[in-house]
């Protein structure tokens, strides 16, 4: 700041000022715009006391028909065209410090003053956030320039030259090999994959080897990373016990998707809406574990409703953050304020995504199961059978139920309880003669009830009342001893109709202690019988159910969207507490955001619909922005995760909603032609060598004009140091695996979970695929800021630190791959050691080894040899084997590719 | 700062740029025309013109150089913090809260007003009422009530400001452990300890700024959250230094590699790095040079610090040292050492203090006065260490749990356990701090005649953060943080500072 008290400097700051005053005072007869000057002098000098959470005197500025409502005054503030009777303007020009606005603060410059006297005076007109308003067909500027080749390069280089700059020369064919691989395969490219390309650099070379890395499984898998981050995708549960959770088949239907580049419209609306869709595959039902990553508290004496809710309401605030950008969590207390959303707003939207059926139970239901393939088949002809002889909708019903046990009570709904409990929060325990209640269970004339219980002794009997227990008894059941197994039941029941309570009572002498529970029940579902009695082929077909009702199944969470008699009422929560609710609301997108199509949604498909229509003005902006953000190290708009008015305005918005524009109506939401397109800019490949002016002018280059230059994801680190160290494995999918990681990292309470390391090959698969617990993460990932997936994170920010360094020279996975790394130069360059370190360098960086960079490798490397070859111990506890490779050359070279792991230009991408 | 005020300033420096360096006036009255200059000059005005918060401005996040010493809003007291937290919640009845009316309704039903309406963890049905299994006296010339578990601590009473009253609304040990350590039951926000590391930086670069020791055989419910880094960079959160293996992860050279080499292979690293930045010019790098420097300097550092080996015998013995365990008196060894190196925030947490009375372990008359014993030499060996050696004026102790323990005698589903023990409970239950600028041999707080609720003087886990933060020179107000949209704060909406105990 000392610049700023300069002399020549006050004199040109004097100067600016006049420009400045000059400039406000043309503006007397120009547009005052609201968006750029009003509503940036309202958030910073008003809104804290006028609008959102407080409205002082009555007065908010957050809406226009707020700003022009009678206040407690009794008038109006703003009088639109005649700011002389605009109480307003008299209290920002009042002296007396007392009445003057803003309260107790520096009051408003001259020129703001004047900026709010023509904006009433023109009308008091409110504008319409850019991020709010639908993406628009966007001109491209031609700047008649030769370096521009791509629609992208003529937006960016408008910029650069207003900012005085010039763009930069392209990068080296291998620096640029480099980048691209990394950032559309997340590791360097095979020989495959490279082919000519750096002999033969044309512009469809380039074009060759994009599209040869598009079709690499390998870019499903780093692009799947990044959206994980978002769908807090973990292998455990979170909070304390933060048991393990079977859910990585998202994560592998996440690398599917982005490997045949499902559209991104399609990509939601599995995600959001895949159990809705007509008829849906094993695929779309395991796209909703979306919003299945949301943690579950298994911790005894924690109220399941409460954390079903909060559940909800992640997903609600998952939604907003990560495919919206906006900081929509706010309104859950009360209305935005800054941006135009309303507390009720909130929870309109929380109305779309408070019925699917999970309920924080322990196990985790609903769930898809997948059956064997005999099974599967077997599955198939049954539901062939049943559509056959009955009807296809009942065939589609019986499918549905043993896909996803669904529809089903969980035995946790009971309360009432009495010589009974909620036994581990989860099951309805009963002893002997207890009792407790079912509330209102809509009936529909079912006349089967099928159940999933244990019992523990012969002899005990189950009888249901209905409404109350001083009745006869709707239903005797004499329970089978299951031995302290899970069973699944069915009996027969006079039909019903209407709601009812349901009261159960148990009872089995054979239980001598009074303490003793007699049965645990799990879930009920009322149905009717097995349809087709009589048909030809009924036996088998109902054997069939029955086996395939009881199967073992490998099972995912997934959404299940509740029926009519299991829907739940979504309330606001007064100030976003619980349990205080306020009144009653519909699913509805805030009114801000209505796309024009049609009613407002009524179910989760209308909500994934709103998402993707084209008129939606943020999915498709936030997405642009997030991919460009992976490829250039920031977004356009720096704040992914708000574009609200609070967020940092874009530095290119017309370039953003440009290539919005494009995602969308021109390559059809194809996320691999948005990344194709970026990087055959001439912008994305210019050189990222920084003059000492480009530093000054623009030190974190926000107007590119260079090539991006920032350090790699904790993903791609080690995963560059598996392909370069040739100890990669690109074995895909499956359970998460355990690679190297040290004694005690876990170590939670109430939980005997174990890191046992992965063998063979699962040690050294890619970084995705890596064992995620929520309480502690895979300890290299968290240094490289890996967030910790409890909750969306839609940035990571970077960071620098000595735990960092830590990591690459000293943790023993690093080194397994500086040996692995060693043994292979030594296989593939020769014998001397100039020949394997300048291959090794060439490996790391991707670069030719210049003889100056080579020189301090080379120093390292003989002072090395000269120690191991007179210690044989430290020789064999470096190579760590007692094979061909325990000698004092292998050992020197073990450190010279340790070092090299750990160069800045090997963790940064260049 | 904000990343708002963060970009508004790079907007100003960047325009300070362009003023000194090569603008022409003709060319910055083109900007200016074009909008952009307007809008940069908007910022300086605002930044320049004195209409700027009352207060000093938030800390500065400087990617580069995270943890670089940074002055606090105000002076504050305390340039760094003990933070002993009990885990397992031990019982105030037992320790600090004197009620010898509830004596009286020894084995007596637990009046239903006490129940109605009210959640446990484990009680169902009617309790009993306990009486108090500790002999209690008055201790110093403060007279402070002390029970006869803490035999040295009662010798340091009037060092002291013992609150009788805090509370909160979590009766499960993770989210009420996040609460007292984030400002919220639930996960995702930055840790006290991050927001202190985050707002002062850290005196001693070979050292982590934030450190984290736990014994007691586990670490804290609600895990590795309680000392995250939430949504502030990760560099703030806490780096668990650990009893066994590496004191710090991977700060150990691999077998093989000598000091000398290592040495060596980190000269290599930055020679290479060096041409790498003639080349690029990229700061970073830089950056990146010298956290290779710092990490050397740290494997030097660290262990040494965290060996207590060294430690004369003397101050072995008044700390009450096991060599080579994992022990909470180790810990509070090693949390002294920290601090005199310039630690700025050290966070114990020792398990094992969850008295349901189950078994004995978790008997008030057995496994609680086990527990009191690990713990009272240690710390009263703490806070007279610190004050031989001028620390204590300087580092602020907080000595604490998630939540205290029922009147009660716990009963599960209906019955009395085989061992006298309590249940979680949140609506009373004790703390105390010491050092750092707090008044000692004073009793905060005044809760009803058996200890069930606060009768004068509330305090909430936001009023403990917020009075740590005021000892550091915080107003725990303005010390916010930009986060999806919106300014977060450790205290969230809440949060008032303990005056009454202030020195």
């Amino acid at each position: 700041m000392k610049g700023i008290f300069s002399g020549k400097f006050v004199l040109l700051f004097l100067g600016i000022l006049t420009v400045y005053l000059v400039n406000s005072c043309s503006l007397f007869t120009a547009k005052v715009d609201y968006n750029t000057q009003i509503k940036p002098l309202i958030n910073k000098k008003c809104i804290s006391c006028h609008g959102g959470v407080k409205a002082k005197g009555g007065f908010s500025l957050l809406f226009r028909e707020e700003a022009l409502a009678v206040t407690e005054s009794g008038k109006p503030a703003i009088i639109p065209g005649d700011p002389g009777s605009s109480e307003l303007m008299r209290r920002i020009t009042l002296k007396d410090p007392e009445d003057r606005m803003p309260y107790k603060h520096e009051p408003l410059t001259e020129e703001e003053i004047a900026l709010f006297r023509d904006w009433i005076r023109q009308g008091a007109t409110w504008g319409e956030h850019w991020a709010y308003v639908p993406v628009k067909k966007v001109p491209v500027p031609d700047q008649g320039d030769s370096w521009a080749t791509h629609s992208i390069d003529h937006f960016i280089l408008e910029k650069i030259k207003e900012q005085g700059l010039t763009p930069s020369a392209p990068a080296s064919p291998d620096v640029l090999l480099r980048r691209l691989s990394l950032d559309l395969i997340g590791m360097p490219a095979s020989d495959s994959v490279k082919g000519n390309w750096l002999t033969q650099n044309s512009q469809k070379d380039y074009e060759a080897l994009v599209d040869r890395l598009l079709q690499s499984p390998r870019y499903g898998e780093r692009w799947a990373s990044v959206w994980l981050d978002l769908a807090r995708y973990a292998d455990t549960r979170g909070y304390e016990a933060d048991r393990g959770r079977t859910i990585w088949k998202y994560r592998d239907w996440v690398i599917d998707a982005f490997n045949a580049d499902k559209t991104y419209d399609v990509f939601l609306k599995e995600q959001f809406a895949g159990d809705l869709f007509p008829d849906p595959t094993d695929d779309q039902y395991i796209a909703t574990a979306f919003h299945r990553n949301s943690m579950t508290n298994d911790e005894g004496g924690s109220d399941n409703e409460e954390f079903r809710t909060s559940a909800v309401m992640d997903r609600v605030n998952t939604t907003w953050t990560g495919i919206l950008g906006t900081s929509f969590n706010c309104v859950q207390c009360h209305s935005h304020p800054y941006d135009p959303f309303r507390h009720e707003e909130y929870y309109s939207f929380m109305a779309f995504l408070n019925n699917s059926r999970d309920e924080d139970t322990e196990s985790e239901y609903p769930l898809l199961r997948q059956y064997s393939a005999d099974e599967e088949l077997a599955l198939k002809d049954l539901r062939k059978w049943v559509s056959e002889n009955v009807s296809a909708q009942k065939g589609t019903e019986i499918y549905r139920f043993l896909k996803t046990g669904q529809p089903a009570i969980n035995s946790l709904q009971c309360d009432k309880f009495v010589n009974a409990a909620l036994v581990s929060s989860w099951y309805a325990g009963i002893r002997n003669k207890g009792t407790c209640r079912l509330k209102e269970v809509q009936l529909n004339k079912e006349s089967e009830l099928t159940f999933r219980y244990i019992t523990y002794k012969p002899g005990g009997v189950w009888t249901i009342y209905l409404d109350t227990l001083a009745t006869q008894p709707w239903k005797r059941i004499p329970l089978e001893n299951t031995k302290g197994n899970w069973q699944i039941a069915t009996v027969e029941l006079a039909p019903q109709v209407n709601r009812h309570d349901l009261w159960f009572r148990f009872e089995n002498p054979a239980l001598t202690n009074p303490d003793e529970t007699g049965v645990l029940f799990e879930w009920f579902h009322f149905g009717e019988p097995f349809p087709g009695k009589g048909k030809p082929g009924y036996d088998s077909a109902f054997v069939r159910f029955n086996r395939l009702l009881r199967a073992s199944t490998q099972t995912t969470p997934i959404l299940v969207e509740a029926n009519q008699a299991l829907a739940r009422k979504t309330h606001v929560f007064e100030r976003g507490n619980w349990l205080v609710k306020g009144k009653e609301v519909k699913p509805a997108v805030p009114a801000v955001l209505q796309t024009g199509s049609g009613q407002s949604a009524s179910d989760r498909v209308q909500l994934a619909e709103w998402l993707t229509n084209k008129n939606n003005p943020l999915t498709a902006r936030v997405m642009v922005n997030r991919i460009w953000e992976q490829l250039f190290g920031a977004g356009l708009v720096e704040t992914l995760e708000d574009f609200g008015t609070q967020g940092i305005p874009p530095t290119h918005q017309e370039l953003l909603d440009h290539l919005a524009y494009a995602f969308m109506y021109e390559d059809g939401w194809s996320i691999k032609k948005l990344i194709r397109r970026i990087v055959l800019s001439a912008t994305y490949r210019q050189q990222s060598m920084a003059m000492q002016e480009q530093i000054n002018k623009d030190p974190s280059n926000r107007w590119y004009a260079r090539g991006p230059r920032y350090r790699l994801s904790a993903e791609q680190i080690r995963d560059q140091a598996l392909f370069v160290s040739g100890a990669l494995s690109t074995k895909m999918k499956g359970p998460g695996v355990m690679p190297y990681q040290p004694d005690g990292v876990w170590n939670s309470p109430y939980n005997g979970a174990q890191w046992i390391q992965s063998k063979g090959e699962d040690q050294y698969r890619r970084a995705v695929y890596t064992y995620w617990k929520r309480s502690a993460a895979y300890p290299s990932t968290i240094t490289f800021d890996g967030p910790g997936r409890q909750v969306c994170v839609a940035r990571r920010i970077r960071t620098n630190t000595p735990l960092q360094a830590l990591t690459l020279l000293n943790d023993p996975a690093y080194l397994d791959l500086s040996r692995r790394f060693a043994y292979r130069l030594k296989k593939e360059a020769g014998p001397t050691a100039d020949a394997r370190i300048t291959r090794g360098y060439e490996l790391a960086t991707g670069k030719k080894a210049t003889p100056e960079k080579l020189a301090p490798l080379l120093k390292l490397y003989k002072q090395a040899l000269q120690q191991f070859s007179a210690d044989p111990v430290k020789t064999c506890e470096m190579v760590g084997v007692m094979d061909e490779h325990n000698n004092p050359e292998t050992a020197a070279l073990v450190v010279v590719t340790n070092a090299l792991l750990n160069l800045d230009e090997v963790i940064m991408k260049q | 700062m904000t990343q708002k005020e963060l970009h508004n300033q790079r907007l100003v420096r960047e325009a300070e740029q362009r003023v000194l360096h090569h603008v022409t006036r003709r060319h910055f009255l083109k900007e200016s025309a074009m909008g952009f200059g307007a809008l940069a000059l908007g910022s300086l005005l605002g930044s320049c013109g004195g209409s700027g918060s009352k207060t000093a401005a938030n800390p500065v996040f400087d990617a580069a150089h995270p943890l670089l010493p940074k002055p606090p809003m105000f002076p504050g007291k305390a340039k760094s913090v003990i933070y002993l937290h009990m885990a397992g919640a031990p019982s105030q009845l037992e320790l600090f809260n004197y009620r010898p009316e509830l004596m009286k309704l020894d084995g007596q039903d637990c009046p239903p007003s006490l129940l109605e309406g009210k959640k446990f963890a484990f009680i169902r049905g009617v309790p009993k009422m306990l009486g108090p299994q500790a002999e209690f006296k008055q201790y110093g010339q403060s007279g402070q009530w002390m029970s006869n578990y803490l035999p040295h601590l009662s010798t340091v009473a009037d060092e002291l400001a013992i609150i009788n009253t805090v509370s909160t609304d979590q009766f499960n040990h993770a989210p009420a452990q996040l609460l007292f350590h984030t400002g919220t039951p639930r996960l995702g926000r930055p840790s006290i300890g991050a927001w202190v590391t985050y707002g002062l930086g850290t005196v001693n670069q070979n050292l982590p700024g934030f450190v984290v020791l736990t014994s007691g055989g586990s670490d804290p419910d609600a895990g590795k959250s309680v000392w995250g880094s939430g949504f502030l960079p990760s560099v703030y959160q806490g780096v668990q230094c650990r009893s066994s293996g590496d004191p710090v992860l991977f700060i150990k050279d691999p077998e093989g590699m000598n000091r000398d080499l290592r040495k060596a292979s980190i000269d290599a690293i930055n020679d290479v790095n060096q041409q790498e930045y003639k080349e690029y010019q990229d700061p970073e790098i830089l950056s990146r040079i010298s956290q290779y420097e710092m990490a050397y300097k740290m494997q030097i550092t660290a262990p040494e610090v965290m060996n207590i080996n060294n430690e004369p015998e003397y101050i072995k013995e008044m700390y009450g040292i096991r060599d080579g365990q994992n022990s909470f008196a180790n810990n509070v060894l090693l949390a002294r050492k920290l601090v005199e190196k310039g630690v700025r925030y050290v966070q114990l947490f020792d398990w094992g203090w969850d008295s349901h009375g189950t078994d004995p372990g978790t008997a008030l008359d057995i496994g609680l006065i086990n527990k009191c014993r690990q713990v009272d030499k240690a710390i009263t060996a703490l806070i007279l260490d610190l004050k031989q050696r001028g620390l204590l004026d300087e580092t602020l102790i907080v000595w604490g749990a998630e939540f205290g323990r029922t009147p009660m005698q716990e009963n599960r589903e209906g019955k009395p356990l085989p061992f006298k023990g309590r249940d979680h409970h949140v609506e009373a239950y004790s703390m105390w701090m010491c050092g750092g600028g707090i008044k000692g041999g004073v009793t905060y707080g005044e809760t009803d005649e058996i200890g069930y609720s606060i009768v004068k003087g509330k305090v909430e886990a936001y009023d403990v953060q917020a009075t740590i933060l005021n000892q550091l020179g915080f107003d725990h107000e303005q010390f916010t943080y930009e986060f999806q949209g919106r300014n977060f704060r450790l205290t969230d909406l809440s949060g008032k500072v303990i005056n009454d105990i202030l020195a």
